[in-house]
Formats: structure tokens, sequence, C-alpha cells
């Protein structure tokens, strides 16, 4: 490898990004003497904590699968009219941001619900474990839904048609030929889906559950104990970090992609009879109901109540600034996560690994700590980009280079090495061999991965409160505002500005894969 | 052909570069000549304020929005070289860790002479309004006559079991805890925290949610601050400085802000913690470059119009004699007697009542 630079950059600003805020957290947490950290480590209730935060993340995955797989499923290898509308409620949850879920939820159900107004319908307000369930599960079921969607699509259709020609009946190829497949789709979505339970403090906040994340957020936003604070975060990084290495242990070192010549046949599609269709539509509706309906209707039904006050040119200026936040901190973190990922599967070796892991380290770094280490740092290092938009898409960008690496993984292991090499025997240097031939193959999970990054940062939160310039308000920091002091009807054009934005980028989304591959 | 493919996937990540390159050429300290605010307070209810502020005097004010710890922590973190001339906050136990770590300076007699009530013995900050603990309830569940005269006496409800809300993690409640401590001693505080415990309590994280369920009938009632109980009865949508300069518009204003909710509030006889004034200050900070304009702001701040604009658009109480206030609210020397007094500087203490809480399991 000559040209180091390109991977040894992004690898310099990624570990930089990641382990200045660690360093941070070890030095505010070395202020307690022994005794005091014993004493503010082992406490009953950390484990009463550990415990929730468990089960929580458990309970999610395991409802986000139920909930992800049958829709991937019937998006790419059913005949169902209307799959397109489908993976449109597979996405559009992505829109909302997770308090604005809990929310909407809570504010649909109880005895004064806006169910039990305008249907007469009672549903028992959500709280505490089922509530906080509910919530999250319905706003993060699209990053598994993408990441195994992906991988469906990707397949060759060749593998399945050589088992059935073996004999083995159709649900029986589905279980041991088409799931093992999805494996490297579903840990990617999985760890993020348990990084973002992890971090969560929205939804549990609202509903009452108490997490890590959530005495963390307490610590951080309400009291003055630097020192603690950096404690707990130190502990729950240590949980990541259990968690990443079960899953780069999990994934171990299995090929899938194609091996031999010819080329991937496409898959073929499964006829639904009358009951499948049926059962299909009734899931996708339920699953609407609740993902979208419910928080749009909530929206809306603010928009309208508070339709006589609403500040336009404020809300312009906030789009703006989101905008000019999210796009760029979208397109660096692309360019941050291809090297980081392309050196990992196709040169794995223990520093790439490493390196890969370290970035899922930076994401798991609780925000507002995260955002502390920033600000140190940056006003001793490079005081000149103190609040300024620099640094927060520099933060940004290397916060959610985890969100890119899943997608741009997946599909990077579908396009087999044979390809490039037949590229180099043909005198293709190997930049050209990479731009021609490896990236149009990987153009679909490229596009995912920035949607799901500018997504995110146009929801983000904490960062954006400490690390924005001066007078930089934001869509979410907006609506965050608004909704703590119970001001919904003010509230609502942000949120629905929020969707809006987002449900634009899923279209764009949508069309792109259209485009692609087939 | 497949060149072209391959520019349409780039295409995005390019743009972004490119824009990220003109951020990183335009990204300079404008905040050189301008007053800088740390703002614990919601932007709501601040911005009318701050352009009134702008118009007036000529001065460009740049804020950071943020909760008071967050910036708290932001302001130790930058030391020296911190941008920020002015912090306002929510809660006097934030201003009183201000002062601990050296951030504040002393204000001079002109402005501290002008609020009627809760000015710190430090005079290094200076109130601008209060609000007031209270204990909301739900009327068509709770009658008025079955609630204590002493928030010390909430623990013998026992009818309320599993009824009751409030917030342990928030940081008025644990101002009303401190002065608990301050006023009944440790013990007592203990006590209390350990019999309202015993009456499964429902805890929320913030008073916005607790008033919502609250109203939903999840609770009966709610240990809360007052504005948060007039905002659900009295909404004021977004209220302009130029709607309370006139008493007919203000008469106007008063009469649009209704909204029907069966939800009321209970004061405790005067002089008890459960009356507790929650008082938020400003102060001008060491390290900022702007100390004349600092002064201006904080001065602004006092003036009977922006006092008034808290009155009406976020229902809290002003504090300097004679400003107007709607009817919904109690006259200022009624509100001020019903606050126990000692000094507030000792609101600051707040690791003491953070201990209480953690042994409790409550934080």
């Amino acid at each position: 490898m000559r040209a180091w630079w390109w991977l040894g950059l992004p690898a310099l600003l990624v570990l930089t990004g990641v382990l200045a805020p660690l360093v941070y957290l070890v030095m505010r947490a070395s202020e307690a003497d022994l005794a005091q950290a014993r004493e503010l480590l082992f406490r009953a209730r950390h484990l009463h904590l550990l415990i929730n935060t468990a089960l929580l993340s458990v309970g999610v995955l395991a409802v986000g699968t139920l909930i992800a797989l049958p829709l991937a499923w019937l998006t790419t290898r059913s005949d169902l009219p209307g799959r397109g509308l489908l993976t449109l409620v597979g996405v559009l949850p992505l829109a909302v941001p997770g308090y604005v879920m809990a929310y909407a939820l809570l504010a649909a159900c109880g005895q004064q619900g806006t169910l039990a107004q305008l249907a007469g319908v009672h549903l028992p307000r959500p709280r505490g474990y089922w509530g906080a369930l509910a919530a999250l599960s319905l706003c993060t079921f699209p990053y598994l839904f993408l990441n195994l969607r992906g991988a469906l699509r990707g397949m060759d259709g060749g593998v399945e048609e050589s088992a059935r020609s073996l004999g083995l009946p159709p649900w029986r190829v589905f279980c041991r030929v088409t799931l093992p497949q999805l494996r490297p789709a579903f840990q990617a979505g999985g760890l993020l889906v348990g990084l973002h339970v992890l971090g969560d403090f929205g939804v549990v906040s609202l509903m009452r559950y108490d997490t890590f994340s959530y005495a963390l957020y307490l610590l951080y936003r309400n009291s003055y104990d630097r020192v603690y604070a950096a404690w707990l975060a130190l502990l729950m990084l240590l949980i990541t970090g259990v968690l990443l290495l079960a899953e780069a242990h999990l994934l171990g070192r299995r090929l899938f992609h194609r091996t031999g010549t010819g080329t991937a046949r496409p898959v073929g599609m499964v006829r639904l009879g009358w009951g499948g269709r049926v059962g299909a539509y009734t899931f996708a509706a339920v699953l609407a109901l609740a993902s979208v309906i419910v928080p749009m209707g909530a929206i809306i039904h603010w928009m309208i109540v508070g339709r006589a006050a609403h500040d336009w040119g404020d809300l312009a200026r906030a789009l703006g600034s989101s905008l000019s936040a999210s796009a760029p901190a979208a397109g660096l973190t692309i360019l941050l996560t291809l090297p980081l990922v392309y050196l990992s599967v196709r040169r794995p070796s223990r520093a790439t690994r490493a390196l890969e892991r370290i970035a899922y380290l930076g994401y798991a770094t609780p925000p507002l700590a995260f955002a502390l280490g920033v600000i140190f740092f940056s006003l001793r290092a490079v005081p000149a980009l103190y609040q300024t938009l620099t640094l927060l898409v520099l933060a940004y960008a290397v916060h959610f280079v985890a969100e890119a690496i899943g997608p741009i993984r997946s599909s990077l292991y579908q396009v087999s090495p044979r390809l490039e090499e037949t590229a180099r025997s043909l005198r293709c240097g190997p930049a050209a061999t990479f731009l021609r031939v490896t990236l149009p193959l990987i153009r679909g999970g490229l596009l995912t991965a920035l949607a799901l990054v500018f997504l995110s940062a146009m929801k983000e939160l904490p960062m954006t409160i400490m690390l924005a310039p001066l007078d930089f308000q934001t869509l979410a920091t907006n609506l965050w505002d608004k909704t703590n002091e119970a001001l919904f009807a003010q509230a609502a054009p942000y949120a629905l500005a929020i969707t809006l934005v987002s449900s634009l980028l899923v279209a764009v989304l949508f069309w792109s894969q259209r485009q692609g591959v087939h | 052909m497949r060149q072209r493919s391959w520019t349409k996937a780039v295409f995005p990540g390019t743009l972004a570069v490119l824009s990220a390159a003109v951020v990183l050429l335009s990204g300079s300290m404008a905040w050189a000549q301008s007053l800088v605010l740390y703002c614990g307070r919601s932007k709501t209810l601040i911005e009318p304020l701050l352009e009134r502020f702008e118009q007036e005097t000529g001065i460009d004010v740049q804020v950071r929005f943020g909760s008071d710890a967050e910036l708290l922590a932001t302001l130790n973190e930058e030391g020296s070289r911190s941008p920020a001339d002015v912090a306002w906050f929510n809660t006097t136990g934030a201003l009183g860790a201000a002062d601990s770590a050296g951030l504040l300076t002393q204000l001079p007699q002109d402005l501290l002479q002008r609020p009627a009530a809760f000015v710190p013995s430090s005079g290094r900050w200076v109130p601008i309004t209060t609000r007031f603990r209270v204990l909301a309830y739900n009327a068509q569940r709770v009658s008025q006559a079955d609630l204590p005269e002493s928030v010390m006496d909430l623990p013998k409800l026992k009818q309320l079991k599993g009824r009751i809300g409030w917030t342990p993690s928030y940081p008025s409640f644990q101002d009303f805890v401190t002065a608990v401590r301050i006023l009944h001693g440790k013990e007592a505080a203990k006590a209390w925290l350990e019999g309202v415990k015993a009456l499964e309590p429902v805890a929320y994280s913030s008073n916005t949610p607790m008033i919502q369920a609250l109203k939903a009938g999840e609770i009966d009632v709610a240990l809360t601050n007052h504005y948060y109980v007039l905002r659900l009865l009295h909404p004021s949508g977004k209220v302009k400085l130029e709607d309370l300069e006139q008493a007919e518009s203000r008469k106007a204003l008063e009469a649009a802000q209704q909204a029907d909710a069966p939800v009321k509030m209970h004061h405790f006889a005067p002089g008890d913690a459960g009356n507790l004034a929650l008082v938020t200050g400003a102060a001008i900070l060491r390290h900022g470059d702007q100390p004349e304009a600092a002064r201006r702001l904080l001065s602004f701040l006092l003036s009977p119009e922006a006092q008034r604009f808290a009155a009406w658009s976020v229902h809290e109480y002003p504090v300097v004699h004679g400003t107007e206030t709607p009817s919904y609210l109690l006259p200022m020397e009624r509100v001020i007697m019903l606050s126990p007094a000692f000094d507030f500087e000792q609101l600051r203490h707040l690791d003491q009542t953070l201990e209480l809480l953690r042994e409790a399991g409550l934080f």
C-alpha cells in the first residue's frame, strides 16, 4: 500500500476524536481518591441499573427483529402489491425522534388521551419497562430493517436455488441458507439498536424506566457532580466495550460473498396466497398505525391547535442550521468510514479490526461527556475552532462513523474480491479499480449510510447544545426546547419539519436503490 | 457509463466536503465583539426580551442555551478561555455553584437595590424572577380541605398511596429538599423522604410530563412549581412585548389565556418549606470582556417591561415592586410572605441533599 494517507488521515481523526473524550473522562474520574471511587462505583443501585439496561436492550432487539425481519422479507422476497409503501413504513419511523414518539404515545393513551377523545379507546398510559420497550422498538427497528433488507436484496439467488434443488422445503431453505447469510446484517443493525438503547435518555426518562444512560443523563443535566458522572460514564463504556468484543467474536472470519465463477442469479419471488396477503397487510397496518400514524397524528393535532402562533421565519432559520450541520457531517462521516471498512473487510488484521471497534466506542461514549471532552481539548489545542460549525461537524462525523459502518460493510461483503482482482489483471490501478469497480457496486450501501447519518445528525441533541456556534438553533434544539416547556403547539412545526426532511431523504434513498443493482 | 455511475455515487460526498471546506474557512470568532449570554432559561421564554434589548441598545447578544448544569460544566471546562459574559440560571443552586467556582464578579449596588427580596449576601448575582413550589391536585378527585397545612405532613396522607407525583432528580425539587434540610434538619428531611417513599409516589423526570399525567388522571397530587399549573390553565402562546404596553391589550391577552383542566394549586401555610421561592438570577462572569454591556443587560432584565413580560408570558413572579401582573398571579407581597425566609445562599450546599437522595435510592 503506497497511499497510506487515505487510511491514515481518517484513522487519525477517528482515533483522536474518540480517545480525547476518553482521556478527559479518566482525568475527571481520577479527581476522586481511591476510597471515594470505590464508594461511587460499588452501589446496589448500579446493579439495578445494569439489569434494567440489559433487559431493555434484549427486549428491544427481540421486538425489533420480530418487526424488521418479516417486513424486510415481505418487501424483498414476496410479490405483495404495494411493497414500496411497506418499505416506507419500515424507514419512516427514523424520521421521528425517540422523545417525540414517547410524548405521542403518552398523549394518545390514558383517560384524557387523544385516542380516548377521538375514538373512545381507553388504552393504559404506557410507562416503565413496557412503555420504554414499545417506544424504543418502534423508533429503532428501521436500523435492523435497512440492514436486513439490503442483505436480502444483495444475496445470490443461486445458493437458495441449489438448496431447493437438493430437496429442502422453502422454510428450511430460509432457516438454513438465508438466515445464516443475514448474520452480518443482523449484527450490524442489532449493534446499532443495542448502542442506541444503551445511550437513550429521551424515551427512558419520559417512560420513567431507570437505565444507566438515564441516571447518567440526570447527573450531567441536573447536578454539578462531574466526578461521579465521569465514573458512571466510564462504567457505561466498559459495558459497551464488552458488548463490542462479544460482537466481534461472533462475526469471526466468515465469507459472505460469492467465490465461484459466473454471475449471481437474482433471487426468486415468493407468491403470497390470499391468506398471506391479508396477514401481511394487517401486520403492516398495525405497524404503520403505531410507528407512523400515532406520532404524526399527534404532531398534526398540535400543529392545528397552534396554527395562529407559528413563527415561520424562525422555522426557516432552524431548518437552514440543521441542514448546514447535518449534510457536511454525513458526507464527512462516509469519507472517514469507507477506508476503515474497506481495509477491515479486504485486509483484515488486528489493527483494522481494532480501529473499527474504536469507532463504535466513540458512538457509545455518552454524548454529553463526549461534548465536554471536545470542549476541554479544542479550547486548548485549536481555540480558533471553538464554537464553530466546523467543530460541530467534526464531532458529529467522528461520533456517527459507527452508524455508517454497518451498511457499507454489508454491501462490501457481497462484492467478490475476484472482480477487483480481474480489474487489476486488466491493468487497472488500485485507485481506478476501487473507483470503477468497487464503488459502483457498494453505492446502495453508501447511500444508506449517508441517509442514516444525516437523519441521526439532524435529530442529535446533547452535542448540538454543547458544541454548536452561539445563536445556532437547529430544528432538534427548538423542538426539545418547546416540548420541554410543554409548548406542544409551538413545537409541532419543528417536529413536522424534521419528519418531512427525513421523509424526503428516504424518498431519495428509495429512488437510488431502484436505479441500482438490478 | 461506469464513470457516470461512479460520479453519481460520490456526488453527495463531494458536495458535503465542499460545504465543509466553506464552513472551515468561514469559522471565525464572531463573538469577539458581541455580548455572550449563557442561558439556562428556555429560548422560548427569553427571545422576545433579547430582541427588545438589542433594538434599544444596539448591542448584539449571542446566546448559548442549555440546562444550568450543562452550562456550568461548560463554563468550568472553558475556564479563563470562556467567551461568556453573562450567565442567567434557573436555580439558586447553579448560581451558588458558579460563585463557589470563582466564576462571578461583584455587582454594583444600584443593580442589587432594585429587587424587593431574595438578593444574595454575596452580591455576586441578582434575582430576576421567582417561582414557587406548590402542591398541584386534580380537583375532580381530591378536595382541597383534605390537603395539609404543611408539606411536612404529606407522608400522613395514606389515602394518597400510589397517587403522588414527584420529580426527585429535578433541580427545583432538590432545592426544596435542601430548604427542608436547612429549616428542619437532616434527620427530618430524611424522614420526610422515607415517609413519602412509603406512599409509593410516581417519579417523573421533569415537571412537564408530571403535569400532563396529573391532567390525564395517572396521579392525584403533584409536588411541582406554580407556573407549570398556570401554563396548563392559562396557556400563553407567543406573547410580544408590545402587547403588554397598554392596559386594554393586557386585559384582552389575559382573557385569551384560558384553558380547561381539572387541575388546581394548593399553597401551604405561610413560611412552609413547601412554598419555597425558586429564584432565577443572572450574574456577570469574571472572564467576560464586555462588563459594561453585561451590566446593561442585567439592568434591562429588571426593567418594568421585562418584569411584566415574565409575568404574562411565562407566569413567573416579578421581583421588582410595582410591576403589573395578570389576575391569576397572587399579589407579589403575598407570595413573598408565603415562602420561608432564610439566606438563599445556603441553597448552594447541594452535595448533602444529593447524598440524602442517594441514600434514599432516589438519585
